[in-house]
């Protein structure tokens, strides 16, 4: 057994069913593995959109996916997508091919430090030096990339090591002991008290839920917790799916992009119980004045986030399915109701002051009757942009998902992360929403889509702009916009048509629910294109 | 205010570049870094000094906890730790007034390592306080050069 044929079983191991990636030379041997064992591979059109299909399919089946790259240009066209994962700590194991050892730092060609060069987007990385040392780097990286705050994790391999003949007889470890990573940290009982205390106490709590709780598939005891007490809970735009959007708990997402009887809801609490969340800037734009006005309780798993953002806190480090187990367990006062009737009553009185143009395709509308209008259970996976923040705002949530790059805010997300989203669950009605800015981004993709029969849906906001960037421009820079015009390309219709996907297209909100009716019906892949008037903007 | 790390990791490649990476993207300082061997032949430890508010002295230590590499973090209070740094420095000096300089290397323990007949080099360690004290008695014979390791440490208990 070569050491190709060694990763490869090791995949098989770790229960790996399909992959995604972009071959080269220096994967070679590792490609021909591949192609005699029982895993799939999907090639994708350019490598970032291997790692994005890797992190969609990895946010679906909630384990770690892999990705595939050559060295040199295909293992740094790869790192988007791995900072993108790492920012939303998405479990990846991403494998690059490098070229022969003794070659290494000779900048032979197609030769990069694909290790150093991304030593800030990964959680941890190796280079193989030996063939015989894969079977315990492979499962040491699904273990890291696995547990604790997830994220991606990369194997480097040179070619030589690939093609190499293992000494020892392979053997997978049963477990992984690493001195220096002990994931699972037990919880403080101390701090639970305190924790628990404090709730006690609260006259108004209010949850903000992030996406660590949904990474640590802690969404059902969450809801128990707050049906339980009568907690209402308001979301980050990860959190987005840990309450239905018509709970009588849910009072939307907060933050710059957020609803605004949301941010009224956490200014008016007295404990805010921050589950999973980072504290970024667009969440919270300042916490400065957060911190002075409410008590916090910070819950996650990596105790770094706590004390990064915001300042004195009852932290309580540990695993989100854990705690709000354990805090099912203890017998608290429900909520006092006036607290809800006074969240209703925000909720109500807030006048949303935006005006929406006339002309042509409400965005608001269109996310509102689309979501409606797709499976309970369907994923809908938002691209970046103004696209992305109608989406986050307007999105009725049953029981499905909303994937979206939140911490980089990658554009062209959407397309390769919903590829991969469907291939893990091809039952399920899968659209990619995006604009006319990041469809183009990934729109190589709709070549691997169509290859493998996928039957995605994209729909596309067209304004003709980076309409976010536009609307940046149009208030902090008096309206001079530079830079942002996309004009009337491409000929959707014909980009639809060249890779035998259905075409639909909408300007106005009379017909758009009857064509999102046949967009979503259609059988197969199709493009739908909504003309959005480009004065519409986010806030 | 001053952190002194203690930092046990594993001894490969590639864990210094991660180790000052992680200082240099997230804005920490590092006043002196210190790496070298154990008893351990796979273990290596550092000595990181670093300054900052409380917020930030708390981060680092989280932080580097973090990493898979990193096998232990001690955190050393001053006044419970033994802390060491050597300096070699070089003066000028002339005939007339080395005597002068001898004298404060014999009261300060600094130790000649070689004369020529325009400078004298000295070996001095101690405390970083002490050096710096050794530097001012010094700085009026003119610097020619000098190199510092930066501080070691150890705690007590």
């Amino acid at each position: 057994m070569n050491g190709a044929e060694a990763m490869v079983k090791c995949l098989e191991l770790e229960g790996i069913k399909t992959i995604f990636g972009y071959p080269g030379v220096a994967i070679a041997p590792f490609y021909d593995a591949v192609g005699k064992s029982s895993v799939r591979h999907i090639l994708v059109r350019q490598e970032q959109a291997a790692g994005h299909a890797a992190n969609g399919y990895a946010r679906i089946s909630r384990k770690t996916q892999v990705c595939v790259t050559s060295s040199g240009p295909g293992a740094t066209n790869l790192i988007t997508a791995l900072a993108t994962a790492y920012a939303d700590s998405i479990p990846l194991v991403a494998i690059t091919g490098q070229v022969d050892s003794h070659l290494v730092g000779r900048d032979v060609f197609q030769e990069a430090d694909i290790r150093g060069a991304t030593e800030s987007f990964v959680k941890y990385s190796y280079l193989v030096r030996n063939a015989d040392d894969i079977p315990h780097i492979m499962k040491e990286a699904f273990y890291i990339a696995s547990t604790g705050r997830k994220g991606p994790v990369l194997i480097d391999i040179p070619h030589d090591i690939q093609l190499a003949e293992m000494n020892k007889p392979f053997a997978y470890p049963e477990s992984v002991e690493m001195r220096g990573y002990k994931p699972n940290h037990k919880i403080n009982a101390q701090q639970m008290n305190k924790v628990i205390e404090a709730i006690r106490k609260a006259k108004k709590p209010l949850i903000c839920a992030g996406g660590g709780v949904i990474l640590g598939h802690g969404e059902p005891e969450v809801r128990e917790f707050c049906e339980k007490n009568r907690v209402p809970l308001v979301s980050t735009i990860m959190g987005i799916g840990v309450l239905p959007k018509n709970h009588s708990m849910y009072f939307g997402m907060l933050g710059n992009n957020g609803k605004p009887y949301a941010n009224r809801a956490v200014m008016s609490s007295d404990l805010l119980i921050i589950v999973g969340a980072r504290i970024a800037d667009r969440a919270v734009p300042k916490p400065e004045s957060l911190e002075k006005q409410v008590s916090v309780i910070h819950i996650d798993i990596d105790s770094a986030e706590i004390g990064k953002v915001l300042g004195p806190t009852l932290p309580l480090v540990g695993d989100v399915k854990e705690i709000f187990t354990m805090l099912n367990e203890v017998d608290l006062p429900k909520c006092d109701e006036n607290w809800i009737g006074t969240l209703e009553q925000i909720k109500h009185s807030t006048v949303d002051q935006r005006k929406w143009s006339e002309n042509k395709v409400n965005p608001m509308e269109l996310v509102k009757v689309l979501s409606e209008k797709m499976d309970p259970d369907a994923i809908y996976v938002a691209d970046v942009g103004q696209n992305q923040l109608w989406s986050a705002d307007n999105y009725v949530m049953k029981e499905g998902r909303f994937l979206t790059s939140g911490g980089m805010g990658t554009m062209g997300y959407s397309i390769p992360a919903a590829f991969g989203a469907k291939t893990c669950a091809p039952d399920k009605q899968v659209v990619a929403v995006c604009g006319d800015g990041s469809f183009q981004m990934s729109m190589y993709e709709l070549g691997t889509i169509a290859v493998n029969k996928t039957p995605l849906k994209i729909l596309v906001m067209k304004n003709r702009y980076l309409g976010l960037v536009r609307e940046h421009q149009e208030k902090a820079f008096g309206s001079r916009y530079s830079g942002v015009e996309l004009f009337d390309y491409p000929h959707y219709d014909k980009v639809a048509e060249a890779y035998d996907m259905g075409y639909y297209h909408c300007d106005s909100n009379e017909t758009m629910p009857e064509e999102i009716d046949r967009f979503l019906q259609h059988d197969g892949a199709a493009i739908m294109v909504c003309e959005i008037d480009a004065s519409n903007n986010v806030i | 205010m001053k952190g002194i790390f203690s930092v046990l990791v594993e001894n490969h490649d590639g864990v210094l570049s991660q180790i000052s990476g992680l200082f240099a993207r997230r804005g920490f300082n590092i006043d002196s870094l210190v790496v070298g061997e154990t008893e351990q032949r796979d273990v290596s430890s550092m000595t990181i000094v670093s300054t900052g508010d409380q917020r930030t002295i708390d981060q680092i230590e989280k932080h580097l906890n973090k990493k898979p590499d990193v096998i232990k973090v001690r955190r050393l209070e001053e006044n419970r730790s033994v802390s060491m740094e050597m300096m070699l420095i070089k003066v000028g000096c002339t005939p007339a007034n080395r005597s002068t300089l001898i004298e404060i290397c014999s009261i300060m323990e600094g130790r000649i390592m070689h004369v020529s007949p325009r400078s004298m080099m000295i070996e001095v360690h101690g405390t970083p306080e002490r050096i710096s004290d050794f530097i001012e008695m010094v700085r009026s014979y003119g610097i020619i050069e000098m190199q510092r390791t930066g501080v070691i440490s150890l705690g007590r208990s």
